[in-house]
C-alpha cells in the first residue's frame, strides 16, 4: 500500500508550492482580492503561463492532466498559496461543462488556456438551496425555435468579468427535478442580462444575476435540451473536491503559523507551547487535520465509480466542513489578538476556510445528503 | 426562591422601556439590529440623550450625577437596552474608569473627570495590554519616570479599543522594577494630545478599525494623573477588570440575536422548506437557546449573590466564558443560516452614502465579517483560558 503522490504530481506540488511562497505575496494578495475586480490579472496571467490551467484540462482538449488526483494536487497548492483568481470557476466549473458540449463550446476551453475567454458557470439560484438539481431559471421554446430564457442566479463568483455565462435552466419538471435541466453558453454582453456585485469578505467578488427574456440559439445549449443535468452535477463535484483539496492546503498552512506561534510566543517566561492545556488543542487540531485530509483522499479515490463518487464527494465536504470551522476558530483563539489582525496572515487563510463551508452545500447539507444516499 | 421583580423594579423596568421607545434613533436601531458597526457620532448623540435622564452612569452616587442603581436596577437597565437595540454606552470613562478613581483616587481627580465623562468632553481609552504582555499583563514595560512634577513616559500599549476617538487614556506603567513584577505597577492618566504619542491602526480580520497601537516616547504627564499610590496600581487595576467582566452575560443582546436568526432561519428555504423546519438547523438553534436560558438564570443567580452583599469573585469569570461562547455560537449559525449570501461583506450597505448594490437580508451586510470580528470575545478581557485558570485557582483551589 503507498499513499504517496507519483513523482510527477509531487513535482507539481513542490513548484508550485516554491512559485507561491516566493512569487505570490499575501499581502499583495490581499490588495487584489478586495479591490473592484476581486483578483490581479497580473497573477492570474503569471500562473497560467506555469501551466496551471493545463495541469487541470485533459489532454484531448490540449491540457496535460484533469483528473481527480491532478485536481486534488493542483488545488492543495492553490490553498497553500491563498490563490484567490478563478481557478476554480474558470479551470473546473466553467472547463468541464465545456468539454461536454459541441466543437465550438469545446474550442472555448482551448481559449481559456490561451487567455482569450473567461467562462463562469451561473448556476446557484437561492442563497440556501444547495441541491445540485435546484433549477427554476426558465427556458421556454419560441415559436421559430430558438429559446429564451428568464431567471436570477445568485452569488456566482468573478461572474463580472466575466465573458461567458454557463446558464443552467428548465423547460420541464419541478425546481428540484434532475430531468429537463439545460444549459446555455451565451456571451455575458447579450441583452437582457443584469448583474449586481459585491465585495466578499474571503476576497473575490460575487454577483447576482438577472435574466430577462434573454435569447438563446439552439446552437447555444450544452448537451441535449433538458438532457444536462448529469453534466452540472458531475462538473459540481470536480468543484467540491478542488475546494476540499484547497481546504486541505489552508489547514496545512493554518498548522504550521500556529505552530510556529506557539514556539515563538511567550509569557509567564516561557512560549505558550509549554502549557499543556495548550499543547492539547494543538494536538488536537493535528488529529482533526489527519481525518481531513484522509476524506478528501478518499473522495479522490472513488471519483470515478459512478456508484460511490457521490457518496465519498459528500463525506469529505461534511468533514472539511465541521473540521474546517474548527480548525479556523482554534487557530485563531491560539493566536490570541495577533489571529485577528488583517496583517498577520492567518486571519485570511481562517476566513477562506470558513467560507468553503458554504459553497456546494455545507456540513449539514452534505451530511443529510449521506444518509439519503 | 423567588425569581420575580418587586413592584418597584417592574415600575423603573416600564419606565427604561418607555424612555428607550422615546428617544432611540430607528437609524441606529436598525444597524445595531443588523449587527453593523454603528459610529463615534452615534454613540455619542446616545450618550448625551442618556446623560440628559441622568442614565449614562446610573450605578454612580447621586452627587457625581448618577442613580446610585443596584445591581438589579443596572441589570434591568442593560436588559431593556439590549433588547430595544439601543448602541451599548462605551464603558471605558463611565463603567472602569469612573469606579476606579471613586473608590482610589483623590478628590480633586473624582471632581475634575467625572463630570467631563458625562457631558462626553473626554472619551477615554484603556492602556493594559502590551505586544510582550498579554495574558501575561504584570510583564508590562511602559515606563514612567519621575522628573520634578512630571512622569516621563516611554513605551507601547496594544488592541487600545477606540484609540482613534480619544483624547484620554488611562494606563498601567511601570514605576519600578524592584521586587515581583505586580509591586512596581502604577496607574496614571494621561492625554492622548501629548507631544509623543502616535497612535496607529490595527485593521481587524473582517476590515474593520476598532483597535490601535500606541507609541510613547518621551511623554510628560503631571504628577498629578497618578491615580492613588505609586506602585499600587495592580491593585486598581484587578478592581477594574473586575467590573470590566461583569455584565458580560449580554443575555439580552443574545436573546435578540436568536429572534433575528429565528426570522432569517423562516424566510430561507432549504429543501424548498423554511430553513427553520430542517432538523439539523433546528437542533443547532434549540441547543443555542437551552444554554442561553441556563445563562440566564446562571446570571441571576450571580446577581443576587451580589444584592445580598457577597462580593462577585470567580462568578465572573463563568459568566464571561458563557457569554462570550453563546454569542460566538449565535453569530456562527446566523452566518450558517445566510448560506451562500455570508459572502457577502459590505458593512457600509446601511450607512447614507453606499452606493452599491442592495444587500438583502439586510443581516447579510456583515454577517460573516460580525462572525469574525467577535472571535474576540472569547480572546479579550481575559481570554477564556485565563478565566479558566481563574476558576480553577479560586473556586476549585488546585
Amino acid at each position: 500500500m503507498d499513499f504517496k503522490p507519483s513523482p510527477e504530481r509531487q513535482i507539481l506540488f513542490d513548484t508550485l508550492k516554491k512559485y507561491f511562497e516566493n512569487e505570490y505575496s499575501l499581502s499583495d494578495r490581499n490588495i487584489a482580492a478586495h479591490s473592484d475586480l476581486g483578483y490581479s490579472k497580473k497573477a492570474w496571467e503569471a500562473m497560467r503561463d506555469l501551466g496551471i490551467l493545463e495541469s487541470l484540462i485533459d489532454p484531448e482538449l490540449d491540457g496535460f492532466g484533469g483528473t481527480a488526483l491532478d485536481i486534488s494536487t493542483v488545488f492543495e497548492a492553490l490553498g497553500r498559496g491563498l490563490v484567490v483568481e478563478p481557478f476554480l470557476e474558470v479551470g473546473i466549473l466553467a472547463a468541464k461543462v465545456l468539454s461536454r458540449g459541441n466543437d465550438v463550446q469545446k474550442s472555448l476551453v482551448k481559449k481559456i488556456l490561451e487567455n482569450e475567454c473567461l467562462p463562469i458557470l451561473a448556476h446557484s439560484e437561492t442563497d440556501t438551496e444547495y441541491a445540485k438539481s435546484f433549477v427554476e431559471t426558465k427556458l421556454s421554446v419560441e415559436t421559430d425555435g430558438s429559446y429564451k430564457i428568464s431567471g436570477a442566479k445568485r452569488m456566482i463568483k468573478h461572474a463580472a468579468e466575466a465573458t461567458h455565462f454557463l446558464v443552467t435552466c428548465r423547460n420541464t419538471g419541478d425546481a428540484s427535478s434532475e430531468e429537463g435541466i439545460s444549459i446555455a453558453c451565451i456571451p455575458t454582453d447579450r441583452e437582457g442580462i443584469k448583474i449586481d456585485s459585491f465585495a466578499t469578505i474571503d476576497g473575490g467578488r460575487v454577483s447576482d444575476l438577472t435574466f430577462t427574456n434573454v435569447g438563446i440559439s439552439s446552437e447555444e445549449l450544452v448537451g441535449e435540451l433538458g438532457m444536462s443535468y448529469s453534466i452540472v452535477s458531475h462538473a459540481i463535484d470536480t468543484g467540491i473536491l478542488a475546494i476540499c483539496s484547497e481546504a486541505l492546503g489552508i489547514m496545512e498552512r493554518i498548522k504550521e503559523l500556529t505552530l510556529e506561534y506557539l514556539k515563538t510566543r511567550k509569557q509567564f517566561g516561557v512560549p505558550i507551547g509549554k502549557f499543556q492545556a495548550i499543547q492539547h488543542r494543538m494536538a488536537q487540531l493535528l488529529v482533526e487535520i489527519e481525518q481531513a485530509r484522509s476524506s478528501v483522499i478518499n473522495a479522490t479515490i472513488y471519483f470515478d465509480d459512478e456508484t460511490e463518487r457521490e457518496k465519498t464527494i459528500s463525506a469529505a465536504k461534511f468533514s472539511i466542513g465541521k473540521i474546517g470551522t474548527m480548525v479556523a476558530e482554534e487557530s485563531i483563539q491560539l493566536h490570541g489578538g495577533m489571529g485577528m489582525t488583517w496583517e498577520y496572515d492567518l486571519g485570511h487563510y481562517a476566513k477562506r476556510l470558513v467560507l468553503i463551508d458554504h459553497e456546494f452545500g455545507d456540513e449539514d447539507f452534505h451530511l443529510q445528503k449521506y444518509i439519503s444516499l | 426562591m423567588d425569581l420575580n421583580f418587586t413592584k418597584e423594579q417592574e415600575n423603573f423596568q416600564i419606565e427604561v422601556r418607555s424612555f428607550l421607545n422615546d428617544n432611540l434613533e430607528p437609524q441606529v436601531v436598525e444597524k445595531v439590529k443588523n449587527g453593523i458597526p454603528i459610529t463615534k457620532e452615534d454613540s455619542e448623540r446616545w450618550h448625551q440623550k442618556l446623560n440628559e435622564r441622568g442614565w449614562l452612569a446610573g450605578t454612580w452616587p447621586k452627587q457625581y450625577g448618577g442613580q446610585e442603581w443596584d445591581v438589579v436596577e443596572k441589570f434591568i437597565f442593560e436588559e431593556e437596552c439590549g433588547s430595544a437595540g439601543a448602541p451599548r454606552i462605551v464603558p471605558f470613562g463611565v463603567g472602569m474608569l469612573a469606579p476606579v478613581l471613586m473608590k482610589f483616587g483623590s478628590q480633586e481627580q473624582r471632581d475634575y473627570w467625572l463630570p467631563r465623562m458625562l457631558t462626553g468632553e473626554d472619551w477615554w481609552c484603556q492602556g493594559y495590554s502590551e505586544p510582550g504582555s498579554g495574558s501575561d499583563l504584570a510583564s508590562l514595560k511602559t515606563s514612567a519616570v519621575r522628573d520634578g512634577d512630571h512622569y516621563i513616559v516611554n513605551g507601547q500599549k496594544t488592541w487600545t479599543t477606540f484609540a482613534q476617538h480619544a483624547n484620554m487614556i488611562f494606563c498601567l506603567v511601570r514605576t519600578s522594577n524592584e521586587g515581583k513584577p505586580q509591586e512596581g505597577i502604577s496607574f496614571i492618566l494621561i492625554d492622548m494630545n501629548s507631544p509623543g504619542i502616535e497612535v496607529r491602526p490595527i485593521i481587524t480580520l473582517d476590515g474593520s478599525h476598532e483597535v490601535n497601537e500606541i507609541f510613547f516616547s518621551d511623554v510628560k504627564v503631571p504628577a498629578k494623573n497618578l491615580v492613588g499610590e505609586e506602585n499600587k496600581g495592580w491593585t486598581y487595576a484587578k478592581y477594574l477588570l473586575t467590573h470590566e467582566r461583569t455584565g458580560n452575560a449580554n443575555v439580552a443582546v443574545s436573546k435578540r440575536k436568536i429572534q433575528k436568526l429565528k426570522k432569517l432561519a423562516d424566510d430561507a428555504k432549504k429543501n424548498e422548506q423554511p430553513l427553520s423546519n430542517d432538523p439539523m438547523f433546528a437542533s443547532r438553534l434549540a441547543q443555542i437557546e437551552i444554554d442561553l436560558q441556563n445563562l440566564e438564570i446562571t446570571n441571576l443567580r450571580t446577581l443576587a449573590s451580589v444584592e445580598n452583599g457577597e462580593a462577585p469573585g470567580a462568578e465572573s469569570s463563568i459568566i464571561k466564558i458563557l457569554g462570550s461562547e453563546i454569542e460566538q455560537d449565535i453569530d456562527n449559525l446566523t452566518r450558517k443560516s445566510l448560506g451562500k449570501r455570508a459572502f457577502v461583506n459590505e458593512p457600509d450597505a446601511l450607512s447614507v452614502g453606499y452606493n452599491g448594490a442592495e444587500v438583502f437580508p439586510k443581516a447579510a451586510a456583515y454577517a460573516s465579517g460580525k462572525y469574525f470580528n467577535h472571535r474576540k470575545k472569547s480572546i479579550y478581557a481575559g481570554s477564556n483560558e485565563i478565566q479558566k485558570n481563574i476558576i480553577s485557582k479560586l473556586m476549585l483551589n488546585l
